[in-house]
């Protein structure tokens, strides 16, 4: 069973390989540098936003600025749908 | 809080956020009073001053001690209260590594507390009286520390504190106690098993390291500052008795001959790692031969360390060690503030008692 697996897996990998093209397509690229961005984007949020809600809970006027910076690395992800209109 | 004076690894699951906690910390930091209110405090009366607590942070505390006290005793009271909500909040929002740290500090409080009831037992005065002095911010739960207010004898302080940290040192110390009839080994006994969980297992980590490093020169400020006080009373005590383990500076051993040799002791600290930040305020010593300035510039010094710190690591245990310290050292100064109008003092005589950064 697994050696049949085996040799059709790498029948598969030839025929990509026969075929010369990438193994991503450029949209398929572009579409995971976005999800990367967004995840980086995320990670950041996550402590900005921690920080951002401790700072409310001592004084509520720093709301706003609290929400600015917390959505700040958003701009990470815009920057990366460039990337989708380029290819 | 859990079963007191246990040393868990991990009381509190779950990671720890330093970023909610030191958001919030750095908002209090900066509600603490500054220089320009302090030189307003200075001027004013104890009843003044309970008024422009009144408009501050203290606003609670003072509300609800008001109708009770007044003068300076309300003042007293609503600093220890501020301080034990603000403490026991910390607790409150600090999650997993974190806690287990702040906790770890805290219990400090608990040392204060027992040190308390045992000056207090010793010397007979009424449980109301030990109670106001309580500062309610360590891991002693109410039900416990009314168990030591209960308390009639030293004995009976001892009994009710075992199986708490304090448990293993007390025993020993009691029966030095029994023997000297000098609440000292007792004392003793309390700070050492304090400082002994401060240090016992810390976690690995770069800002853990740096961490330890100031705890450690709290204990040697700490040993030096008793070195010094033993060496100017000229008590025919053993200093090592005093000794507290866990600094770099030197050994009990090394602290009972320096006691007896004050420029040695003097150009030791000058020799250690110490000596930069400590040069200014030893040279005063030696000059002016005043412990108590000495004393003050030992504890600005840390203060400036911790803060330095917790600008290093900002997300870390430092910042909030640097704001423990500093709110400490606010309660302190608005005390000397008060007390010192009381007692009639001038403006400078004050100012001089303050340590403000």
């Amino acid at each position: 069973m697994s050696l049949e697996l085996a040799s059709e897996l790498g029948n598969v990998v030839l025929q990509t390989g026969q075929s010369g093209g990438p193994a991503l397509s450029p949209s398929a690229a572009a579409a995971l540098g976005v999800g990367l961005a967004a995840f980086g984007a995320g990670y950041a949020e996550r402590g900005i936003g921690a920080a951002a809600v401790g700072a409310m809970a001592e004084n509520e006027d720093l709301f706003v600025r609290g929400l600015i910076l917390t959505v700040l690395p958003e701009t990470l992800v815009i920057l990366a749908l460039v990337a989708i209109f380029l290819v | 809080m859990s079963t007191p004076g246990t040393n868990a690894p991990s009381g509190s699951p779950g990671s720890s956020n330093p970023e909610y906690v030191t958001a919030r910390v750095r908002a209090r930091r900066g509600a603490l009073f500054d220089d320009d209110e302090y030189s307003k405090l200075v001027r004013m009366s104890p009843a003044e001053i309970a008024r422009y607590m009144e408009e501050s942070e203290y606003e609670q505390e003072i509300n609800d001690l008001g109708s009770r006290h007044s003068g300076v005793d309300l003042i007293e009271y609503a600093l220890n209260r501020n301080l034990s909500r603000h403490f026991d909040a910390l607790l409150g929002f600090a999650e997993g590594q974190l806690y287990d740290l702040i906790a770890r500090y805290l219990r400090k409080f608990d040392a204060w507390n027992v040190k308390t009831v045992f000056r207090g037992v010793y010397t007979d005065a009424d449980s109301e009286a030990i109670e106001t002095d309580m500062i309610r911010a360590g891991e002693f739960d109410d039900a416990l520390i009314n168990r030591l207010l209960e308390a009639g004898t030293v004995e009976d302080v001892v009994t009710v504190l075992d199986g708490t940290m304090f448990a293993d040192g007390l025993e020993a110390a009691f029966e030095d106690f029994q023997e000297t009839d000098t609440l000292v080994p007792l004392e003793n006994a309390v700070d050492r098993a304090f400082y002994e969980q401060l240090l016992g297992n810390l976690p690995s980590g770069e800002a853990i390291d740096l961490y330890r490093e100031f705890l450690e020169a709290e204990i040697d400020f700490r040993n030096v500052r008793n070195a010094l006080r033993l060496a100017r009373s000229g008590a025919d005590i053993d200093p090592g008795e005093y000794f507290i383990d866990g600094g770099r500076l030197f050994s009990a051993s090394e602290m009972s001959t320096l006691v007896e040799n004050t420029d040695e002791l003097v150009s030791r600290i000058r020799e250690s790692t110490y000596g930069e930040k400590l040069s200014e305020p030893l040279d005063e010593l030696e000059a002016a031969d005043s412990l108590i300035d000495f004393e003050r510039a030992l504890e600005g010094v840390l203060l400036r360390y911790s803060k330095q710190l917790g600008n290093v690591h900002p997300l870390s245990i430092c910042p909030v060690v640097a704001y423990i310290l500093m709110k400490e050292r606010e309660v302190t100064n608005i005390r000397a503030i008060a007390r010192g109008r009381e007692a009639g003092l001038s403006e400078t005589a004050i100012e001089q008692e303050l340590v403000i950064l």
